[in-house]
């Protein structure tokens, strides 16, 4: 097998695994805030994917205010869900999960009352591909991958640099002791919520031309999600794009040697044998 | 020990529930409404024995595919090996349990979150094999097709749905007075103490994997029981039966009617199903209005619809102590 084969097929692994990379952030950043495991978090990627629709590919408005669009509107529909809901579950893996699967519920029939339940398409804002040494791959994707790779910076630029994120940090490690220390963790988790539903939101849009929009387009997504921060370890976000990084190294490699459903028989393997030899995770505090 | 009348409501209970199973066919001969009792009394031996499981402490996602596992081992012997149904429904609970005792010793060594995530990865890896791998064995994406329906005992044919029905009923009842019968012994009192404070009871002297690992094995062989059931009377078998959404059905239903009585999964799965099949009619707002019940409930319910009676006890006797005792703040 030559080298630019498999120079390719990580390519095309890694460039999707970013997209979901954006995904498994929000859902571990919720689940190192709140304790929750929130199933409904791909129905958040569907809404953005349905802003996404309507904005660039209905009303014929920039892209770029289309995705901005979608972060904004996602983020608030986050923030309101923790505020009306999961505020009162903290804590409570099996009642949280429940809820969320009500939300789930909820978001989908709400979709398919509005937009119906046939897939939309969603034109592409970029055309045209780039070639390097025998390696091919589409502007499209390629700006996919930049524009994920630039919100994860600027996630932890937010999380490393600012006081609202220190703030939510010290949140995650300890909710208590950073309410006696004065963070207000009503408002840091109401924020971290919308902050982890706002990129779920964000690589929905920015999938949406790859893919087509349905309300049930949610459900891979957070799938690849849970493999992503179970390698990587929950609560931990440079294990999420660490876990990322690997499951698409598995998915683009794999897809080379294996059927589809051996590689995503794979991907659980993989889960089944981090979560038995390192339950927190690769990089998941101990 | 639980005091005496705890051992004889429950019996009481069981007795009712068995009345209530036996008079519904005398009541109604329509196969609609005995379909539909035939999938509850199904859901209720599914529910009973998840909640069993879930009474140690944990929810085990995998459930559904032990179900799998005993519906596929059922059908299979009976397609491919032509035995009797009534041989292969105790083969397929068996298989089922055997496949628990490795995968519930792997899955028990992890706690909370990380258990549910470990075994809904197991339950994908199942579904994923149903759907996909030895396709020539397990029919693939197309599932099996023309499993025999179970074969005539005693001179009675197991053909209509009211024969059906009676031997579903058969079955649960049976797993039902094994778990009634379980909640008040030294396991109820183990498992409770187990979810109440595992390292406590740990250092009391309870060996708390191997209660864990009891309720995991005797559940999966439950579930089994269903499956080997539900192959040999919908006669078709299909990987997406046992995937995430019949699962989180039976989740719904447990913890909707509440996980801290063993009657909590009764309430939830027959007030559930019935309120779904009402609901049929509403197509998109069915899963609207059910998603919203849903959350209702876990935000205004969390101990589930089984604790109702107890909160408006609680509510009565509160007013009633403030009425006897005005000017004396009550504490709760």
């Amino acid at each position: 097998m030559s080298l630019s084969l498999l120079v390719q097929a990580l390519l095309n692994g890694f460039g999707l695994a970013m997209a979901y990379v954006l995904v498994a952030l929000g859902l571990t950043l919720i689940f190192s805030i709140l304790e929750i495991i929130n199933f409904a978090h791909g129905e958040f990627y569907m809404v953005g994917g349905f802003v996404a629709y309507l904005a660039f590919g209905v009303w014929g408005l920039p892209y770029l205010v289309a995705l901005l669009g979608a972060i904004i509107c996602v983020a608030a529909a986050g923030v309101i869900a923790e505020r009306l809901v999961f505020r009162h579950l903290r804590g409570k893996t099996l009642n949280a999960f429940i809820v969320s699967l009500g939300l789930l519920w909820v978001m989908q029939a709400a979709a398919q009352l509005v937009f119906g339940v046939q897939d939309k398409s969603v034109p592409s804002p970029f055309s045209g591909i780039v070639r390097f040494s025998g390696v091919v791959i589409s502007v499209e994707r390629l700006a996919v991958t930049l524009a994920a790779a630039a919100l994860i910076v600027a996630l932890y630029a937010f999380l490393e640099h600012t006081r609202t994120g220190r703030a939510m940090r010290a949140t995650a490690q300890d909710a208590d002791a950073a309410a006696l220390l004065g963070v207000n963790i009503e408002a840091v988790s109401a924020l971290g919520f919308g902050v982890g539903c706002g990129l779920a939101g964000a690589s929905g849009a920015l999938l949406a031309p790859l893919f087509s929009v349905s309300p049930s387009m949610g459900a891979l997504p957070v799938v690849k999600a849970f493999i992503i921060i179970i390698i990587g370890g929950m609560g931990s976000l440079p294990g999420a794009v660490l876990g990322g990084l690997l499951l698409g190294a598995l998915e683009g490699v794999g897809t080379l040697f294996f059927s589809s459903a051996a590689v995503n028989l794979l991907g659980f393997l993989m889960v089944i044998a981090v979560l038995l030899l390192r339950p927190r995770g690769l990089l998941g505090g101990t | 020990m639980a005091p005496r009348h705890a051992a004889i409501s429950p019996l009481l209970a069981l007795g009712l529930l068995a009345l209530a199973g036996v008079i519904l066919p005398l009541v109604t001969g329509d196969s609609y409404y005995l379909d539909v009792a035939t999938t509850i009394v199904m859901n209720l031996l599914l529910t009973m024995s998840l909640r069993m499981q879930i009474s140690t402490g944990q929810l085990n996602m995998a459930h559904i595919s032990f179900m799998g596992i005993g519906a596929y081992t059922s059908a299979l012997l009976a397609m491919r090996a032509g035995l009797s149904f009534w041989l292969t429904l105790w083969v397929g609970a068996l298989v089922a349990a055997a496949f628990a005792v490795p995968i519930g010793a792997i899955a028990l060594r992890l706690t909370g979150p990380y258990y549910f995530l470990i075994t809904f990865a197991f339950s994908e890896v199942a579904r994923l094999i149903f759907n996909n791998f030895f396709v020539g064995l397990l029919g693939g994406p197309s599932g099996l097709v023309e499993i025999p329906p179970p074969g005539p005992l005693l001179s009675v044919a197991f053909t209509g749905k009211l024969e059906l029905y009676c031997l579903m009923l058969g079955l649960f009842l049976l797993g039902a007075a094994i778990l009634v019968r379980l909640e008040y012994s030294r396991f109820g009192l183990a498992a409770g103490a187990i979810r109440q404070g595992e390292l406590l009871s740990a250092t009391l002297g309870v060996d708390v994997l191997r209660y864990k690992l009891t309720a995991f094995v005797l559940g999966s062989a439950m579930a089994g029981i269903a499956g080997a059931f539900f192959a040999h009377s919908h006669r078709v078998l299909h990987s997406s039966d046992f995937g995430l959404e019949p699962m989180v059905q039976l989740v719904i239903f447990t913890v909707i009617g509440g996980v801290g009585s063993i009657w909590g999964p009764v309430i939830g799965t027959v007030l559930m199903t019935v309120a779904s099949e009402l609901m049929r009619e509403l197509r998109h707002y069915e899963t609207l209005v059910f998603g919203l019940v849903l959350i209702l409930t876990m935000l205004f319910l969390p101990d589930g619809l089984v604790s109702v009676p107890s909160r408006l006890v609680r509510a009565l006797a509160r007013t009633r102590a403030r009425r006897g005792a005005i000017g004396v703040d009550v504490a709760t």
